[in-house]
This record gives C-alpha cells, structure tokens and sequence, in this order.
C-alpha cells in the first residue's frame, strides 16, 4: 500500500510532514507495519490465554509454554511498546487511529464472548464483530499509511476501504475454511470455531433457510451430537456458497477501490497496485 | 517580628499536618533557596510527629497576630477537600470514558469507577493541585500552538491526564489481580472473582485503548511519548517482581527500580506531562517529575512497612501478604544486611509459613522497619523541597495547591492503611 500510494502529490502536504525525505517516510510506514504486527500478535497472545488455546501458528501457545501470567504480561508488553513507537510518529491522527484498533478489538473480542441470543442469529451483529476482530486492524494501518504519506483524506479513505473489504474477505472465508478445511466436503475442517459455540457466516446464512436450525444453536455445541445435527443443516443449505460470494463481493470492492486511486505512471505504483489486487483474489482461493 | 512569626507558625501547627501555609515561611525568607528555608523544612521534620511541639506553644501568644498578616488560613488544609470538586467532575467524566455498547465489558470496564469503588483517588489529587501549584505565568512565548490554548483549554487537558492516569492506573490493577489470582480489591471483590479472568483481561485492555484515545486527542506527542512509556513501565515491574533471579531479589537497587516502574513511574510521569501540557520549561517539567517519583517511592516504602505492621506499630499484624507470596520488601532487604543468615530462609521461600515467623523474627531484631520508614521520610522530604524549588508566586491559590503538595508528603509517610 505504501508503494501502491507513492504518488506525487499535488498541493503542499501539511506542515511536519512536508519536509520528511522520502525514506524517513518509508521508515515511518515500515513503522506503521511493526506497529500492526506488535498489536496483532498481542492480541493472540491474550486470545489465547481467553480461549485456553495450547497451538498457535503451529506451535505451542504462550500461555501452554510460560503459563497464563507471563502471557498476559507479554502482551501488556508488545502492547505499549507499540504504543511508544506509535507516538515516535508525531502524528496525532495516526495515534488516534490505532489506538480506535485496540479498542476495537477488545469490543470484537468482547461481543464474540457475550452475546445475547437475539444478537448471535444477526448477521449484521456478526459483520460488526469481523469488522471489529479482524478488519479494523488492517483497515485504519492502511489509513495511517496514507495519512503519514501527506495524502487527502479522500485517498486514505480508499486506503481505509481496501483494507477493510480485504480483511472482512479473509475473515469470511477463515469461516468457511474451518467446516471445509483442505477439503471442498463438510467436516473436514478443524470445526474449531463451532466447537467453541462461536456462530459465524455459513451457519448464520442456513440458520436463514432452515429457522429449525435455531433451536440447535441455542441449545450449544457441547453436545458433539448438535454439531452433527449443525452440519447436516450446513449441508442441505447453501450457507458455505452464500458465503463465499460475500467474501467475493468484499475482494472485487477491495479491488475496485486500488482501480480509483490517483492515477499514476511509476512502474513500481503499478506493480504494487497490480499485487494489492492480486491479493484480493488470493485470499478467496486459498485453502489453509 | 521574624521571630514572632515563627513562633506563630509553631503555635497553630497541629502535631498530625503541616497546616502553615507556605506564605508563612515566605514571610521568613525572601527567595525559597535561603537557609531560612531550610530552616523551616527542618523544623517540620523535627515536630512532624511529636506531640512534644506542644511544650513548646506554653508561651503566650498575644502579641504575634499584629507581625503575620499574610498568614490568615488557620483552618487545615486538607489537600483533598481543596480539588474536591473537580475529583467529582472527573469522576463523572470518568464514568463516561468507559461507557460501551457491548453490556457485559460496560460493566466490567466501569466497576472501578463506581461511587464507592473508586479507591482513594491519590493520583488524580495530586495532579489537580501540581495542575495549580504550576499555574504561573511564564516569561518567555510558550510554543506554537499550545499558547493559543485557553486558561479553561489547559485545565480541561490537565484534567485529561488525571482521567488517562486513573485509566492506566486501574487497567494495572485489573490485570495485575488476574495475575495474582487475587479475590479482593478496594474493599470489594475484585473484577477477575466476579467477572472471570477473561472480562477482566479485555476490561483492562479497553481501559489501556480508552487512555490512548484520550491521549491522543491531546495532540501533544511529547505526552504521548511519556504516558506510553509509563504502561511499559508497569509491565517491566510487574515482570521483574515475577522473575527475580536470586542476586536480583536481594538487591536493594533492583528493588528501588522495580519500585519506580511499578509504582512511582506513573505519578512522575503525569506530573511532568501536567507541566509539559501547561508549557513549562524542562528545568520545571523535571521538578515536577521529581517530585510525583519521590513522593511515589515513599508511599510504596510505607505501602512494604504496612504490610507487616498494619494498624499497629508491632511486627505481624499487618496482612504479611507480600511476603507470603514471596515478594521481598524494603524491610526485609534491610534485614538480610544485618542478617545474613536470613539469605537462606529467603532462598528457600515462603510457601512454608514457618519460614514467615522466622523471616519475622528476624525483622523484629534488625532494624528494617525502621530504615524503611527513614528512606521513605528521606524521600518524601525530597518530594517537599522540590515545591519548594518551583518558580515563585504570589498567587494565594498556587500557595495553598504547592502547600497541599508538601502536606501530602507527610501524609504518605503517617498512614495507616
């Protein structure tokens, strides 16, 4: 992205920011990519300690390795070394952007753990959740991106829009992945996210086709027996389908918007532009 | 009449605070750097707690009144009452801050800052009062755009940082209970004993985000920097306390830094983002620095004594609950000097409650108790001098605010919870 929007721009960018070389501007747009990296695995890490996770990435989680505290402190850690990085930017806006990330993402982390029934049947309810866990992280670094480079807020809007159809893309088909997993058949995915009593698009989408399937979710998912039930229900319904369009909408929107941005002639802009689209479509065909 | 004066002072000085007001002292001396200042320190020292001073206020004292006109305020300054109100208004605006839709982190994030939960309110008194204690003019053009700032902009963003403070403060705490598995705080169960450990983890994250955000909106990148640094801080101590190699545990300095970043790096690093915001000097931001570091260290040293001697000044009556989760104090790190032997009881831990009586027994016969209470009287003296230092003002509310600040000083070291 900060390549895709290194582009001339024409009125005087403002006071402060005017004056930075161009690479103290890729160092502080590679600091905005630290900065992400640092909150987002902070929030794993303390996700984990909530869910009790003992695998991470592959490997062991923290809190099974160092126990429950130092995961919690690590966090706590990464969290405001992030933040001090953050305010080496001097660039308030910036500042405030991230710090709405945090905030939005313990409100995802929140309406995932405690939610009333007439809210886990809503799909609006659910989108709001994704927007909060997963997009808004990627969607306000993008901004910031666009925000340091001295651009108008029009264009980091579109930074904002790209990265934010991309992530709710790639959250959705997270979703499906965990029914289908390496396979195009139900049930081979890890069915972790259900096992957990956590209701995402497809299930919500049949829940749309067979109301019968409400009375199952309200009953929760301890019982392995109502996960069967759940699945049978996923099967005959086109929930894993109407899902994938939905992630497809969000990546063709994520792409249209790299189609808008200011025109320019630098291979190097053209390149990147051309790779942001490539990505979009990468995160739908992807199976793991 | 300097004499007269001071004899004045002495007479309606009550044995518990120092309620003379600064401008008492100022009748003394003409600049705050004198000996005549110095003098005044040492007498609080000598009668701050003895109820000897009354022999002393047998003279009679009819004639003084004539030679001390500035000196009106008789009633005590009690440094709370002086900032009452605007502990209300923040309070409030504190409720506020931590409002969400989402119902159940509502609760959590708010419980705290209920009526009744809200603690004792020590960090935002003392921003409020350094706030006015530090509101003098300054000679030379504050920097663009904080000196267009309005008188009331100012205090609004200095009462910011007292609600980022309290913020932070209780996102410690609420983090720090669910790493200590711990059932009560302030009096009531903690968040982590009603809620569970996961509200109460991601309730002291929205706290940290909603601190952010306010921080951020005070577009001073300086402050930023100095609050952020605070959370790191907190995370340092907290961890140092958790993994201690041995050498470390019964080093005094490693105890002292440890104490600075868990306790004192917070008020010292509001007090000086109080002066930044207000335009000061860094000669002046350091003063209040030093003197929120100083005063946090000997509220944390009295915090280690109360622990053993709680109500009472005998040894074992206080809760002893640092040192039965193995957390060495200042005490007991006196001790060690002058008892090697308890090298080894330390060593072996406390999870054995005999080792407490015996870690005990020791204290009892060192002097630990006692050197803690000298470092930290050392400390809160420091606190008080550095007032002391700040540029001079005529300003009978900036006089009460800087005298409110000295009291506190002396309050630390004279609680008994």
């Amino acid at each position: 992205m900060a390549t895709a929007l290194s582009v001339r721009i024409p009125e005087l960018p403002p006071a402060g920011v005017g004056d930075t070389l161009p690479t103290d501007l890729r160092t502080s747009q590679q600091r905005i990519a630290e900065i992400t990296e640092m909150i987002h695995v902070a929030s794993l890490l303390h996700d984990d300690v909530l869910d009790d996770a003992d695998k991470r990435r592959g490997i062991c989680s923290l809190n099974a390795v160092m126990g429950n505290k130092l995961a919690v402190l690590a966090g706590d850690f990464l969290l405001s070394r992030a933040c001090v990085s953050l305010a080496s930017l001097k660039n308030t806006e910036v500042v405030t952007l991230i710090a709405t990330v945090v905030e939005n993402l313990v409100t995802g982390e929140t309406m995932q753990l405690t939610t009333a029934s007439k809210q886990r049947f809503s799909m609006d309810y659910y989108m709001q959740k994704t927007y909060n866990k997963t997009a808004s992280l990627i969607s306000n670094s993008c901004k910031s991106i666009a925000i340091l480079a001295g651009h108008t807020a029009e264009v980091a809007m579109l930074a904002f829009e790209y990265g934010k159809n991309l992530g709710l893309a790639f959250q959705l088909i997270d979703d499906v992945l965990d029914f289908t997993g390496t396979s195009a058949s139900l049930g081979k995915g890890s069915l972790s996210d259900i096992r957990h009593g956590i209701i995402t698009a497809p299930i919500l989408f049949a829940m749309e086709e067979f109301p019968e399937l409400h009375a199952v979710v309200d009953q929760g998912f301890k019982n392995p027996a109502n996960v069967d039930i759940a699945l049978g229900f996923l099967g005959k319904s086109s929930g894993i389908q109407r899902t994938k369009e939905l992630a497809m909408k969000h990546a063709n929107l994520a792409a249209q918007v790299i189609e808008s941005l200011p025109e320019s002639d630098d291979a190097n802009v053209i390149r990147s532009r051309q790779a942001l689209i490539d990505l979009t479509q990468r995160v739908l065909t992807r199976n793991k | 009449m300097a004499r007269a004066a001071l004899l004045h002072l002495l007479r309606h000085r009550s044995v518990a605070t120092a309620t003379a007001p600064l401008s008492a002292y100022k009748c003394l001396s003409s600049n705050s750097k004198t000996p005549s200042g110095i003098r005044w320190t040492s007498i609080c020292r000598a009668f701050s707690s003895k109820a000897a001073v009354n022999d002393l206020i047998g003279i009679d004292m009819a004639n003084t009144d004539s030679g001390v006109a500035v000196m009106e305020e008789k009633e005590r300054l009690d440094p709370f009452s002086l900032v009452a109100d605007e502990l209300s208004l923040i309070a409030n605006r504190l409720r506020s801050m931590v409002v969400t839709e989402v119902p159940n982190l509502a609760s959590a994030a708010e419980y705290f800052f209920k009526i009744g939960a809200e603690g004792k309110r020590f960090r935002p008194t003392v921003l409020l009062l350094m706030a006015t204690a530090l509101s003098v003019r300054i000679p030379e053009l504050p920097p663009a755009g904080v000196g267009d700032t309005l008188p009331t902009d100012l205090r609004t963003s200095q009462q910011r940082i007292a609600e980022i403070t309290e913020m932070i403060h209780v996102a410690s705490l609420l983090h720090d209970d669910v790493l200590d598995d711990a059932d009560k705080r302030r009096g009531i169960c903690s968040l982590n004993a009603v809620m569970g450990n996961k509200l109460a983890v991601l309730a002291g994250d929205f706290l940290l985000s909603r601190a952010c955000v306010s921080l951020a909106s005070l577009k001073n990148t300086e402050v930023v920097t100095l609050i952020a640094t605070v959370v790191e801080n907190l995370v340092t101590g907290e961890t140092m306390q958790l993994t201690t190699a041995s050498k470390q545990r019964f080093s005094m300095d490693y105890y002292m830094q440890k104490t600075y970043n868990k306790t004192a790096s917070l008020i010292s690093n509001s007090c000086k983002s109080i002066a930044i915001l207000a335009g000061h000097t860094a000669e002046v931001a350091m003063l209040a620095f030093e003197y929120g570091k100083n005063l946090g260290l000997a509220f944390q040293l009295i915090d280690d004594v109360l622990d053993f001697t709680g109500t009472s000044a005998s040894l074992g009556k206080g809760s002893l609950s640092d040192i039965r989760h193995g957390i060495i104090t200042a005490p007991i790190l006196f001790a060690m000097e002058e008892f090697p032997e308890l090298h080894a009881v330390v060593d072996q831990g406390f999870k054995n409650p005999a080792n407490v009586d015996i870690a005990l027994g020791f204290l009892g016969k060192s002097s630990g108790i006692q050197r803690t209470k000298e470092l930290a009287m050392k400390h809160a003296n420091l606190a008080a001098q550095v007032i002391e230092s700040l540029p001079e003002s005529d300003d009978a509310n900036v006089i009460r605010s800087r005298q409110a600040l000295i009291d506190l000083t002396q309050r630390v070291l004279t609680r008994n919870k």
